[in-house]
């Protein structure tokens, strides 16, 4: 690497080459596991005992079910979730439901934890507590973030579809469906990984349907650190997994995105 | 040297348009109309240039005359009288705004599909204009993928896909080099003159430029006390009929001593405004 090249990774405001940013990740991620080789805390599992752990989770435990029924819930939940969170983002061009929207909005402040009860009462508990839960965690940021993005476009998007004479349906369709579709798969890929930060929570209410969520819980209730990372490592792979997934789709659906973002 | 020519019917009528936007008159009685100029043996449509200083109140009129918003006072009217209505007037706003998910061709369909066109007929008029604007080499595009200039056309071509005579652009100068100056200002006489009844109206405060395609300039402007400070909203503070004065309609107009002269006298009075 020439003297430029590295004075560029160092520089503000500079783009550097493909080949740059992946070994820049790749010193990141050799950065990461040294001090986690090193680290000076005896109760911290090493990597090799968390690979190990994995192993016996994996091939012991039934890990696989257990992650099948994890998938299955967040897919669930984030299929639930993209139906309600859009049509409540796109009903802000009306009027009369933008309270609605906004109250919607603002019970992202809510925890979970109190909302159990309700919800119990409401969906009978089990499967469909779960997906609930999970939902309502993931659509009140989801149309909070979604809102956002359709009250933002331009005036000027709208005034120009109706000179070209456009009724407010095809306005509504091309400008805040269609104008906005990159954004909201990007606010997907967001909100999804909030859908696995929740996991844990949401399936420990009601372990006895499984999933990785309620067989972290048990590994931490007997203290087993290296199983417990051995399972945040799966659930991080996964999330990235899918991340990566989804901006793959971003790419395919709306391939004009990419040709807006400005390289520095 | 003028151009034999007499005027026809009224294409355009704004009639005492006013405009209040909380303690500020930004529009005061604005009132002009555009008529056709007829010349034998030749189609010619107007073109109006609207000068006036930055945040005089020139894009609010361009909003009213294009019935995307409402004036407080006063009316417009088309062709034999008609109220104008939004959808009826073609707008080329200042950034060219167009349909980012679309491609260059999928944006000039849907202006025609927009405005209740078949869809096979919207195809064929997209071509056509695509090869009209020299834009069919760039027909799959994304707006993302077009230079300024090419972006410009793509927005004129749109206005153009459903028969619109009159054509409303703002600030169709600003930002450009001198190549796309020319570029432009060809292709603005171009559409004037496609149809006898086309009419484009240009908002600027780019004098030179406005001289060179217009054949009626228009000054909006404020009035001011001796000392200066404005004392009323915009209105039409003075026009020039450039046929009249032999200055329109001509390829070499900008090299004319009468046009230097001319635009003295403009530059002296733009200030004012």
């Amino acid at each position: 690497m020439s003297r430029a090249a590295i004075l560029r990774i160092f520089l503000p405001n500079r783009a550097v080459d493909p080949a740059t940013a992946l070994f820049l990740v790749a010193f990141w991620v050799a950065a990461m596991l040294l001090v986690w080789l090193l680290s000076p805390f005896a109760s911290l599992p090493t990597p090799v005992e968390v690979w190990r752990a994995l192993g016996a989770l994996w091939w012991k435990h039934g890990m696989g079910p257990e992650l099948l029924t994890t998938i299955k819930l967040i897919l669930h939940a984030l299929l639930l979730t993209i139906i309600l969170s859009m049509l409540l983002s796109y009903a802000t061009v009306i009027a009369f439901f933008r309270p609605l929207v906004a109250a919607a909005c603002k019970l992202r402040f809510l925890g979970l934890t109190g909302l159990v009860f309700p919800f119990t009462l409401l969906t009978g508990g089990g499967y469909p507590l779960k997906v609930a839960l999970l939902t309502f965690g993931m659509a009140s940021f989801f149309v909070t973030s979604m809102a956002q993005v359709v009250v933002e476009i331009p005036r000027v998007q709208f005034d120009h579809m109706r000179v070209l004479g456009a009724g407010e349906l095809r306005i509504l369709w091309e400008v805040v469906v269609r104008g906005t579709l990159d954004k909201a798969l990007d606010v997907l890929r967001q909100n999804a990984a909030i859908g696995w930060a929740m996991i844990t929570m949401v399936e420990g209410i009601s372990r006895a349907e499984g999933g990785v969520g309620a067989l972290i819980l048990n590994q931490n209730k007997h203290f087993l650190l290296a199983e417990v990372y051995a399972i945040l490592l799966v659930i991080l792979l996964l999330g990235l997994g899918m991340d990566y997934g989804m901006g793959v789709l971003t790419n395919l659906i709306c391939p004009y995105a990419r040709l807006e973002r400005v390289k520095r | 040297m003028s151009e034999v020519s007499t005027l026809g019917d009224v294409l355009l009528k704004v009639e005492e348009v006013s405009l209040r936007l909380g303690d500020v008159q930004v529009l005061d009685k604005v009132q002009f109309e555009v008529r056709d100029r007829i010349r034998v043996g030749a189609c010619t449509g107007q073109i109006v240039g609207i000068l006036g200083p930055s945040g005089v109140g020139k894009t609010r009129l361009l909003r009213i005359i294009a019935a995307l918003d409402a004036p407080d006072a006063g009316t417009v009217t088309g062709l034999k009288g008609v109220q104008v209505s939004a959808g009826h007037v073609g707008v080329v706003f200042q950034d060219y705004p167009l349909l980012r998910h679309r491609s260059v061709r999928l944006n000039l369909e849907i202006a025609g599909i927009a405005n209740g066109m078949p869809r096979a007929e919207a195809r064929q008029r997209a071509s056509q204009l695509l090869e009209g604007f020299r834009l069919a080499d760039r027909a799959s595009y994304y707006p993302a993928q077009l230079s300024g200039g090419q972006r410009q056309r793509v927005a004129i071509a749109q206005q153009l896909v459903s028969p619109k005579t009159l054509l409303l652009m703002d600030e169709p100068f600003s930002g450009l080099d001198p190549a796309a100056l020319d570029e432009v200002m060809h292709l603005i006489v171009e559409v004037a003159n496609m149809n006898e009844l086309n009419t484009i109206l240009i908002v600027t405060h780019d004098i030179r430029a406005a001289m060179a395609v217009s054949d009626t300039l228009l000054m909006l402007g404020r009035d001011r006390s001796p000392e200066g400070k404005i004392v009323s909203g915009a209105r039409i503070q003075g026009c020039y009929d450039l046929v009249e004065k032999g200055l329109a309609w001509r390829a070499e107009v900008m090299e004319l001593p009468a046009f230097a002269q001319l635009e003295k006298e403009i530059r002296g009075r733009f200030k004012q405004l």
